[in-house]
């Protein structure tokens, strides 16, 4: 199969449905005092936690750029691990789409690895900084979902790097998610049957960023 | 009690809404009037709450409640909220009456008397309590000590018997092996090595049940040995013939019984060159000793279960492979072409009976061959199970590290396709035994090279730190009593189908798997080794290098290097010693010398002038072997020695 030009490649992938994933999401949250137990209960549950479990320190900066033919600026996440030598994750999230019928939230993703350039990139191209914070916590797997226990920390500008910042709340935010290609169905079951297991320490469900928007 | 905080509870101002109409408007209650806010609170009063002093009070009021109720009977049918207060007061009344007419019975003193309580009624009541908790707990210590009594008999009886407790044992089972309860009571195991990243498909599991009748057992396993093989819980199919005390039985499916082992042979044309068998027993702590025998039967069974997917595995590979030579894969076989006539055998051997006329394991099988398939087998089970985590966390699970970093690197198609290939068990275990092999060829004609050759002198040193499919040696030339001259040496790295020689000048080359390219190169080294010691001696001993080559281009022309030579001239330039050395198939050494003019001069018609002389004379051959002296350095100096002190 010879490809000649990337954006022939890109169509091609649309239309075999390959772009975009869909990313189902469960989101919860629990009260650092009750983290320990999460703790303990991901690790029964998930796979290989032999060793301890992985951690993550990220900062993630989320760009807008203002479309001149719809109100809805344009979000891109860009996402970096801090003191690990890995490339930047550049991230589109399309609207998030809560069907009764689903059990989980489900909405198109687009990953895309990208260099340390990609913010003065997107900067040129006239996107602007709409916010950015710091996610620290710890990562477990299980199968194909991905299970994040994080801390969000609010950003003093200017000082990324700082332990000065604060974090937001006294709870940690819990995240299931899987990114699969379009058209499985079964993985917001196999989701819902995972959260269940950690019902009574975390509610996860899905939430429905449109009407949290309007909360004063 | 003083930190306690008044708390004001009102009631809210609005009214309460009776309904909300379709438009919006809301309809309230209208407000309660006196008269219901008032059979509202009373309702609420609890007439049978009330303390005994209340009552006498009430008794004195009994009148006015009297009065009261009347009222009440007058509201009984229009009002229906006073109704509940109406009963409390009825029934209050009725009580009243009752006691009414005890006390005046009472006071007749004729059928009713009437005594005061004692004081210490409460006591009397304490006292009974008392009595009454004493003998609750007596009751309790005496089933307590029955029921302990009746352990301690148990276990007194069990250790006269010395026979193992099920629960005991199955406490022990459990701590090693996965076990699960299904429905019909029954206890599952799973000793298949799924959990650890195995994709194998047969199943591993083994049904644990009670030992009924242990006895008979023993009587049986200790009788015959053959019908032993077919039952499967006994621990003799293995062939260990330990005492059946166990109170539990393990029931392995009947494939995994047995011992199973695989067998790896290189071989030469029909010559076995090494072998080796590898299986799991023998690994790790032996905990037999502590729990039962079904410790051995499942340990015995989960090799054959590993055995049978490594095979599994291999045999896969070796079918998909396309390799220049095929692979063979015959039954429990597989045969695959290491170097030419030599070929790499692995055997599947699965036995269900233990036969003790089996032939004992061979002792000098390769150890390394059989850990690593060992390893690479529980690599794969690894990474089926580990995969790394992505970071940052929003990242994609599943692409390994570098596929994350092919886009950011711009990457091209070839490296993808790059990432893409993973070598196979088969490729490695082919790599790693052609390695094997390589590395002992190598060591074989460094080792009779360094026999034949005395001068110089081969050293050879192996790196003690190598891996699987690269391992390195360091050769040195040196000739004795010379070393400070001159040393030759050189670098081999000893790969898995060819050897890289580097060498002292910087210069690299590759040669394949023949012998024979190895030993040209060594006798090549020695050469120059000698022409170069030559020369530095020469110099040493103020003679003049004319000249010196290392590749002459005579004889059989070898890309390596060849015939060598060297001219020497003496300090005064009336002697000429030419050396030439050649290395094809031996070492072979040539000395000419020369002496110009000579001594004897005799003019001739052709040769009038002695001047003519200078151009040189004719060489003559020495008989170098005659030459006094232990090696070549050593003769060339006494050489030079003794036509040095002639001219002088």
């Amino acid at each position: 199969m010879a490809i000649s030009s990337a954006r022939e490649s890109l169509s091609l992938a649309l239309n075999n449905r390959f772009l975009p994933n869909l990313e189902y999401l469960l989101q919860g949250s629990i009260l650092d005092t009750a983290v320990e137990h999460l703790m303990h209960r991901l690790k029964g549950l998930c796979d290989n936690v032999d060793t301890s479990p992985e951690r993550f320190h990220d900062l993630e900066v989320c760009m807008s750029l203002r479309q001149p033919t719809s109100p809805q600026p344009l979000l891109l996440r860009v996402r970096r691990a801090l003191g690990q030598d890995a490339p930047f994750q550049m991230r589109y999230l399309g609207q998030p789409e809560v069907d009764m019928r689903r059990p989980t939230l489900v909405r198109s993703c687009m990953d895309c690895a990208c260099t340390n350039g990609i913010l003065d990139f997107l900067t040129e191209m006239g996107f602007r900084l709409e916010f950015e914070y710091i996610a620290k916590g710890y990562m477990f797997r299980k199968g194909r979902m991905k299970i994040t226990v994080s801390k969000l920390i609010k950003i003093v500008p200017g000082k990324q790097q700082d332990m000065a910042n604060e974090p937001i709340s006294q709870s940690y935010i819990v995240e299931l998610s899987v990114v699969a290609p379009t058209g499985q169905e079964n993985v917001g079951e196999e989701m819902r049957v995972f959260a269940e297991q950690l019902k009574p320490l975390v509610q996860l469900e899905k939430i429905d960023y449109k009407r949290l928007g309007n909360l004063p | 009690m003083s930190n306690s905080v008044n708390i004001s509870v009102e009631t809210t101002c609005e009214n309460q809404i009776r309904e909300i109409a379709y438009d919006g408007t809301e309809l309230y209650q209208p407000p309660p009037t006196l008269s219901e806010s008032l059979a509202k609170c009373a309702a609420r009063i609890d007439f049978s709450k009330t303390s005994l002093d209340d009552l006498k009070k009430e008794e004195k009021s009994a009148a006015a409640a009297e009065d009261k109720e009347d009222k009440d009977n007058q509201f009984q049918e229009s009002l229906w909220p006073w109704d509940a207060v109406r009963n409390k007061l009825k029934d209050a009344y009725t009580e009243i009456c009752v006691l009414s007419d005890v006390i005046s019975i009472a006071k007749d003193k004729r059928y009713l008397v009437l005594d005061p309580l004692l004081e210490d009624g409460d006591d009397t009541k304490a006292i009974v309590q008392v009595y009454s908790r004493k003998k609750a707990l007596s009751q309790a210590a005496q089933v307590l000590l029955g029921g302990a009594e009746r352990l301690r008999t148990a276990h007194s009886e069990q250790r006269s018997r010395n026979v193992s407790d099920f629960h005991i044992e199955l406490l022990r089972l459990r701590q090693n092996w996965r076990l699960k309860k299904v429905s019909n009571g029954a206890i599952i195991g799973d000793l298949s090595y799924r959990t650890a990243g195995s994709k194998f498909g047969m199943s591993g599991t083994f049904e644990v049940t009670k030992a009924e009748d242990t006895l008979d057992e023993e009587g049986g396993a200790g009788t015959s040995a053959t019908a032993s093989a077919a039952s499967s819980a006994s621990s003799s199919n293995n062939g260990m013939q330990l005492k059946a005390s166990s109170a539990l039985r393990v029931i392995v499916p009947a494939e995994l019984q047995g011992v199973a082992y695989i067998k790896v042979i290189t071989q030469k044309d029909q010559e076995d060159l090494c072998t080796a068998q590898v299986n799991l027993m023998g690994h790790g702590p032996n905990i037999t000793a502590q729990v039962g025998v079904w410790q051995k039967t499942l340990e015995f069974a989960q090799n054959v279960l590993f055995c049978k997917e490594l095979f599994a595995q291999l045999a896969r590979e070796a079918i998909q492979l396309q390799a220049p030579i095929p692979h063979v894969v015959i039954g429990n076989q597989i045969r695959a072409t290491l170097l030419p006539n030599i070929q790499l055998i692995i055997s599947l051997c699965h036995s269900t009976s233990f036969d003790s006329s089996q032939p004992a394991p061979i002792n000098d099988h390769d150890h390394v061959l059989e850990h690593s398939l060992h390893q690479l087998l529980r690599e794969v089970h690894y990474k089926n199970s580990h995969h790394p985590f992505p970071h940052p966390a929003s990242a994609p699970l599943g692409p390994s590290k570098k596929r994350m970093l092919a886009g950011p690197t711009a990457a091209d198609r070839e490296a993808l396709l790059d990432m893409t290939k993973t070598q196979t068990i088969l490729e490695q275990i082919i790599a790693q035994a052609q390695h094997i092999f390589m590395r002992k060829r190598t060591q074989y004609v460094l080792d009779t090279l360094a026999r034949d050759v005395k001068d110089p002198q081969i050293v050879s040193h192996w790196n003690a730190m190598n891996s699987p499919t690269m391992s390195c040696v360091k050769i040195n030339i040196v000739t004795h009593g010379y070393d400070a001259i001159g040393r030759t040496s050189l670098v081999i790295h000893v790969k898995e189908r060819s050897l890289k020689c580097i060498c002292r000048d910087g210069r690299v080359m590759r040669l394949s798997y023949e012998p024979q390219e190895l030993r040209d190169l060594i006798l090549c080294q020695i050469n120059s080794h000698q022409i170069s010691c030559l020369v530095s001696l020469a110099r040493c001993m103020a003679w003049t290098v004319l000249s010196n080559s290392n590749h002459l281009g005579i004889g059989k022309v070898e890309p390596l290097g060849n015939a060598s030579s060297c001219l020497l001239a003496s300090p005064n330039s009336d002697r000429m010693i030419a050396v030439q050395i050649r290395c094809d198939p031996q070492i072979d050494v040539k000395v000419y010398i020369a002496r110009s003019p000579r001594q004897d001069f005799f003019p001739s018609p052709l040769v009038p002038e002695k001047f003519w002389e200078n151009l040189g004379g004719n060489f003559k051959e020495v008989r170098f072997d005659k030459i006094e002296g232990k090696s070549f350095l050593n003769k060339m100096e006494f050489l030079m020695a003794s036509l040095t002190s002639n001219t002088a």
